[in-house]
């Protein structure tokens, strides 16, 4: 009796694992039957066109990898450019304001050298402040948009100005998704960078380190284990996403398929063969970032393991 | 060693520093009192330029450390700061906590970095430590380690704001008797601290600070027995209860 229990309880990872694949399965089988029922399945078109689609697929990992990355440095920029200080300017007025006070009470310093100094403050401030709403403005732009409307934007972009590139559809794709994850990136970013204590950097700095190095040293790292996972789910969506650059002409293997071969009679296999592809990839990627997230786990932080307390009973129906 | 002279600083509209001004001696320890919102922590933070000071002059050993053309990098460098919350750089190990600024500030080679660290974590007494995260040590042992990333710096001088006063109380003792062996040892030292005891066997000088001016200064006798100033009293009768 009690033995059954415990066995539940060391091998609950992987209950739940055969739980979420019988989930997926069912679905499957089910959805197999709504479609295929009694015409059997056309194992011939499946061996006969799956290389077809892994290859449109993985032209869709390619394209969304390379975005990825891209989109990564623009987000990290953008995104630690929002968490930029900016000065408004109602207490830019106020600080001048105690200035000039001060300066009447007790004069100090040549005029020429104060005047000169309310100007470079001016600049700098002011430049933050504008870099600052255009970072904000780009971010609202991309989250405010459909990728699909960036994508078309982007194209028509490349029609208009760089007509010699117009036809490379992978390369428009590419910097349209990566301008659109860089977006959404950026909000990561800032977030990870936000959630990192000041008292790090002020540490950081107190012991010599400049701005660029703390970054480095002290925030980015504690600011990227905090976001791995949304990280993760941004590119399963991004790889998702790329399945827009048909609009591009980037999966025209499918676009054949479709004309020559027709979609009717064969929705099915079409569909096994795309879920099992995608599911292959972001399963594995699923695992690979699990396997990361334990790997840089800092010590005493956070939950230690999903465990089942000892004790814990499972609750029987009408018990 | 620490020479202030007339420091103004605002926030915005407040006016936080008043005209501050004192000298601290090579070897000496002052410890600076005071009720919260007075600009004492701002005042240390001026010291190592964490906080820029709008007008007055900040020495160290000599050299006018707040004017164009010194790197507040390596101004940093010269004095050590220690803080209320520790601040330990959570990601990393108490021994790699020590190290980073030795081998990224300084460019100290790694093993020579090891070696001095461990014969300061074996300094404040967390030799068995080095290989534990912040957050699998207690407060006062996380301030210890803070205490030897800042000595591993080499400062000519230490400021400590309020080290012991987010900690629970059986921890104080340990974290002050390293602050007191420091002080024996020669090292110059601004602490910030309500603790009375540390105060009377350690402190040369008390300096009692309020609304951003220092009202008072004096040994520990004169601040804590015999007051001169009102506000000095009524603040040391809240805090000798
Ligand atoms: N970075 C800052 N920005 C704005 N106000 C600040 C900042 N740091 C401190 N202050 C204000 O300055 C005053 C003095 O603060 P502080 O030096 O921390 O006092 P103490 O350490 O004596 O409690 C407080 O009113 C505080 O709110
Ligand atoms: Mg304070």
């Amino acid at each position: 009796m009690t033995n059954w229990r415990k066995f539940l309880r060391d091998r609950w990872r992987y209950f739940d694992a055969a739980l979420a694949l019988a989930v997926i399965i069912g679905s499957l089988v089910y959805i197999y039957d709504l479609l295929v029922g009694s015409r059997g399945l056309d194992v011939a078109y499946i061996t006969r066109n799956y290389p077809l689609y892994l290859h449109a697929v993985f032209t869709n990992v390619y394209a969304t990898t390379i975005a990825f990355v891209v989109g990564m440095a623009l987000g990290f920029s953008v995104g630690w450019l929002r968490t930029a200080r900016t000065v408004s300017v109602a207490k830019f007025a106020a600080s001048m304001r105690v200035e000039k006070r001060e300066r009447q009470e007790a004069p100090s310093g040549s005029e020429v050298t104060r005047r000169l100094l309310v100007v470079l403050s001016l600049l700098w401030y002011g430049t933050k402040y504008v870099v600052r709403r255009i970072g904000d403005g780009f971010v609202e732009i991309i989250r405010g948009t459909p990728l699909y409307v960036q994508i078309l934007f982007a194209s028509s972009f490349f029609i208009v100005f760089l007509p010699q590139y117009a036809s490379e559809g992978i390369l428009i794709g590419i910097i349209a998704l990566a301008i659109n994850t860089g977006g959404y990136q950026a909000e990561i970013f800032r977030a990870g960078l936000q959630t990192v204590h000041s008292g790090q950097v002020e540490a950081a700095r107190a012991i010599g380190f400049s701005r660029l190095k703390a970054m480095r040293y002290v925030i980015l790292p504690q600011a990227l284990r905090l976001i791995i996972p949304p990280l993760t789910n941004e590119y399963i969506g991004l790889f998702k996403a790329s399945t827009f650059l048909f609009v591009l002409g980037v999966q025209s293997e499918i676009s054949y398929i479709a004309q020559h071969e027709g979609f009717a009679g064969d929705v099915f296999e079409i569909f096994a063969i795309v879920t099992v592809i995608f599911l292959a990839i972001t399963v594995t990627l699923s695992f690979v970032v699990q396997a990361l997230e334990r790997r840089f786990r800092i010590p005493g932080l956070g939950i230690e393991q999903v465990k089942l307390p000892r004790g814990v009973r499972i609750a029987r129906v009408g018990g | 060693m620490i020479r202030v002279e007339d420091i103004q600083k605002h926030f915005g509209a407040l006016h936080v520093l008043r005209g501050i001004t004192f000298d601290v001696q090579k070897a000496e320890a002052i410890v600076i009192i005071g009720p919260s919102g007075s600009g004492k922590s701002t005042l240390l933070r001026c010291i190592n330029l964490l906080v820029e000071p709008d007008s007055g002059k900040v020495f160290i050993d000599g050299v006018h450390v707040n004017r164009h053309g010194i790197r507040h990098e390596w101004v940093r460098q010269q004095v050590g700061m220690v803080f209320q919350s520790f601040n330990l750089f959570t990601h990393l190990t108490a021994i790699e906590n020590v190290t980073l600024g030795l081998t990224r500030v300084k460019g100290i080679p790694h093993d020579q970095a090891i070696e001095k660290a461990r014969k300061l974590l074996a300094r404040v007494g967390l030799a068995a430590k080095e290989n534990a995260y912040p957050a699998e040590l207690s407060g006062g042992q996380q301030q210890r380690v803070a205490i030897a990333r800042a000595l591993a710096m080499d400062p000519k001088a230490m400021l400590f704001d309020e080290p012991t006063s987010a900690l629970d109380p059986e921890y104080i003792r340990e974290v002050l008797d390293v602050m007191a062996a420091l002080a024996r040892e020669g090292m110059t030292m601004i602490v910030v601290t309500h603790e009375m005891g540390f105060a009377s066997n350690v402190a040369s000088r008390i300096l009692f600070m309020d609304a951003g001016k220092i009202i008072e200064e004096g040994t520990a006798e004169d601040i804590f027995q015999n007051p001169k100033e009102d506000r000095t009293r009524s603040f040391v009768s809240k805090i000798l209860r």
